[in-house]
């Protein structure tokens, strides 16, 4: 029982770290546009795609692709912003939320259409799992973590430590007042555009690499994504953090008493719970 | 340019002629007319490289009994229709085989989404459909004995699924299976065969098939330390499941339905994941004179399952006719049809033959090119051989057939 809880806990907790990647984009971008824009999901699927162009067309380490993933995922997250979503903005959030929800449908199709339905695995070596005190760790789970963990390091400083971080803190914090002071809104949100989708690309490769990939990746972890953001507070990064390790090892230690086929469920119930208890999320939501 | 009218008085007496001749009894019609059936499949669409091949082995069929002498002298006129995989179009076209060319019967529907749409036609209007769809629910609905399906349904595959684990002597099987209709019923039938050959099933987990990772459920099914894992999933989650179960360091036996761990699975996973993997499929009666015949006319010596069967159903709905003296229609061909594909009469296996030993008034068991083709009351096949391959460096081989 006790080296049951112990896998569980070690699964849920690289499951969690993978989630909190796309989960700090999907909350900066909340942050600062003050929506929830759910096209974030092709954009991880575009980002798993991308890596998987460099890592198997190309022949890159995973590593490497992993930066491709970044740089196509934030990219195409700034022209669909710009085209599609920017326009909409002064129609509501409501409004610019059903569309992002359209817009990731699209972009899922495309993704389809270049890449058709099939399953895709990253060319990587297969290796048998570590078997350390009887808990099993991968090898692949271990890089994944290490890969994750470096992300966000580099967000935490980035938003810590330049002048564009403050800036986009600034916005975030009160959009008028930054403004007032002459922080360029338009630049932030291309920025903020570019770095969360990023994010959201690494994170579909991550998700990728222990698995496959397939034009739905992105779309079945939304949900997860969205409910990390929620219960660690709707725009605050350690927040995102908080809630991605919670779902991660909510979602495992749920096992024990539910169906694997119900796992899902755990989302839900975190997302109900969190907005019955405390709204603001675990952290509130001060962005940083 | 004169213009061609149709007077009221013309017209009426033309319908009258011709309702009248329609009111004729349809033995005096029917005196040394052809035998009319009609082929339905999926020319285009999803199923469209099925279709043909499908339909040639009918064709193939229908010259072979014409070139015999036909039916007790009447000879067969096949009319061919292409569903496009699509219930709509398939529906149009059942609808102008039944009402325009009156069939008996219409044959070789391949989509069960089509087979399910064109069956409420076919048994209103009394004509017989045969077809080539697995799922459960088809033969479940109420056809009043209209209907007969070649493929074997989720029960039987499972059975001799469950056959095979207990010939290769396996004893604590773990069932991983994906959430589909399927996953309960073929859990339950494959516990009840292993439990009866003095096997278990250790355990079994139905898991969430969109999920990214599978960990946990292979640590639930590694801890009761099975010696085979029976993967009851789809391509994208099987290889998932058969990759993680190897990074685990399981070494014991694994075993998929052939549409899951397919050519598609083994070339996206190395071999040293996937060899040793069993996988059972239907498969038609190879070893059949029957089979080898087809085989030979259609120019081909690996026929897909569906051709064989689309062979059988040709050849099961000529003799049926036979068998009800020449009387070509749907109800003749339902109420004959078992009596001349089990019992114990004469073993044939081509409609030729048999309809030479109907003529001589004896008694006929006909076993196709699928296999033995004989049908349960609701018109599923008692018996269809699966076959049972490993993989192997990377490729499949044949174990065995049961």
């Amino acid at each position: 029982m006790l080296g049951e809880v112990g896998q569980l806990l070690i699964n849920g907790l690289v499951a969690g770290t993978i989630l909190a990647v796309p989960a700090i984009g999907f909350t900066a971008i909340y942050a600062v546009l003050r929506f929830p824009n759910f096209s974030l999901a092709s954009h991880l699927t575009i980002g798993a795609f991308a890596g998987y162009a460099a890592n198997v067309s190309w022949g890159w380490p995973a590593t490497g692709a992993v930066l491709v993933a970044f740089v196509v995922a934030g990219l195409a997250g700034v022209l669909n912003d710009e085209l599609v979503l920017k326009p909409l903005r002064p129609a509501g959030v409501l409004t610019t939320a059903i569309a992002a929800v359209a817009l990731t449908i699209v972009l899922e199709n495309v993704v389809r259409f270049v890449w058709g339905n099939e399953l895709r695995g990253y060319d990587l070596p297969i290796q048998r799992d570590w078997h350390v005190a009887g808990l099993r760790i991968g090898a692949q789970q271990v890089k994944n973590l290490g890969i994750a963990v470096g992300a966000m390091l580099a967000v935490f400083a980035f938003l810590a430590w330049t002048r564009t971080g403050k800036a986009m803190r600034a916005v975030a914090d009160n959009p008028t007042l930054a403004d007032i002071k002459g922080v360029d809104p338009d630049r932030v949100a291309r920025l903020v555009n570019f770095a969360g989708m990023g994010l959201a690309g690494i994170g579909g490769m991550l998700v990728g690499l222990d698995t496959s990939i397939d034009p739905l990746t992105g779309f079945r972890v939304i949900l997860s994504v969205f409910a990390a953001a929620v219960v660690g507070g709707l725009g605050s990064i350690p927040g995102a953090v908080v809630g991605a390790l919670t779902i991660g090892v909510g979602e495992e230690l749920s096992l024990l008493v539910l169906a694997p086929a119900y796992r899902t469920a755990v989302g839900f119930a975190a997302i109900l719970l969190v907005l019955t208890l405390r709204p603001r999320g675990i952290l509130g939501e001060r962005a940083y | 340019m004169s213009e061609t009218r149709l007077s009221r008085r013309t017209l009426l007496t033309s319908a009258a002629a011709a309702a009248g001749a329609l009111a004729l009894p349809a033995r005096a019609r029917a005196q040394g007319a052809p035998v009319r059936l009609g082929t339905l499949t999926p020319l285009t669409g999803a199923g469209g490289s099925y279709g043909p091949p499908m339909r040639r082995a009918m064709e193939w069929v229908v010259g072979e009994v014409n070139a015999a002498g036909g039916i007790l002298g009447r000879q067969v006129e096949l009319v061919s229709e292409d569903d496009q995989t699509n219930p709509e179009a398939a529906v149009r076209a059942a609808r102008k085989l039944i009402d325009v060319d009156r069939v008996a019967a219409i044959m070789g529907t391949w989509a069960s989404a089509v087979t399910t749409a064109v069956a409420p036609l076919c048994w209103e209007s009394k004509t017989f459909l045969t077809t080539v769809s697995g799922s459960d629910s088809i033969t479940q609905l109420p056809h009043q004995g209209y209907l007969i399906r070649t493929q074997p349904n989720t029960h039987l595959q499972i059975g001799k699924l469950g056959d095979f684990l207990l010939w290769l002597k396996v004893k604590r099987v773990f069932v991983l299976g994906a959430q589909t209709p399927f996953a309960l019923p073929s859990q339950n039938r494959l516990r009840e065969i292993l439990t009866k050959g003095g096997s278990e099933m250790v355990g079994a987990v139905i898991y969430d098939k969109d999920k990214t990772t599978f960990r946990s459920e292979i640590d639930q099914a590694l801890r009761t330390k099975p010696d085979m894992v029976y993967l009851n999933g789809y391509t994208p989650d099987v290889t998932v499941l058969a990759k993680e179960l190897y990074k685990a360091g399981y070494t014991g036996g694994r075993i998929a339905l052939g549409y899951a761990a397919n050519a598609k699975f083994l070339a996206s996973l190395p071999a040293e994941v996937t060899d040793g993997i069993y996988t059972a499929q239907p498969t038609s009666a190879l070893e059949s004179t029957g089979y080898r015949r087809l085989a030979k006319a259609l120019g081909s010596d690996d026929l897909d399952p569906y051709t064989c069967q689309c062979h059988d159903h040709a050849s099961l709905v000529c003799l049926a006719i036979g068998h009800a003296r020449g009387e070509a229609t749907g109800t003749a061909v339902r109420d004959h049809l078992r009596r001349i594909s089990q019992g114990p009469g004469v073993k044939v296996d081509s409609a030729v033959e048999g309809l030479k030993l109907l003529a001589q008034g004896k008694a006929i068991n006909y076993e196709g090119a699928s296999g033995p083709c004989d049908f349960t009351e609701s018109g599923d096949i008692l018996d269809c051989k699966i076959r049972f391959e490993q993989a192997e460096k990377g490729k499949f081989k044949v174990v065995t057939t049961l």
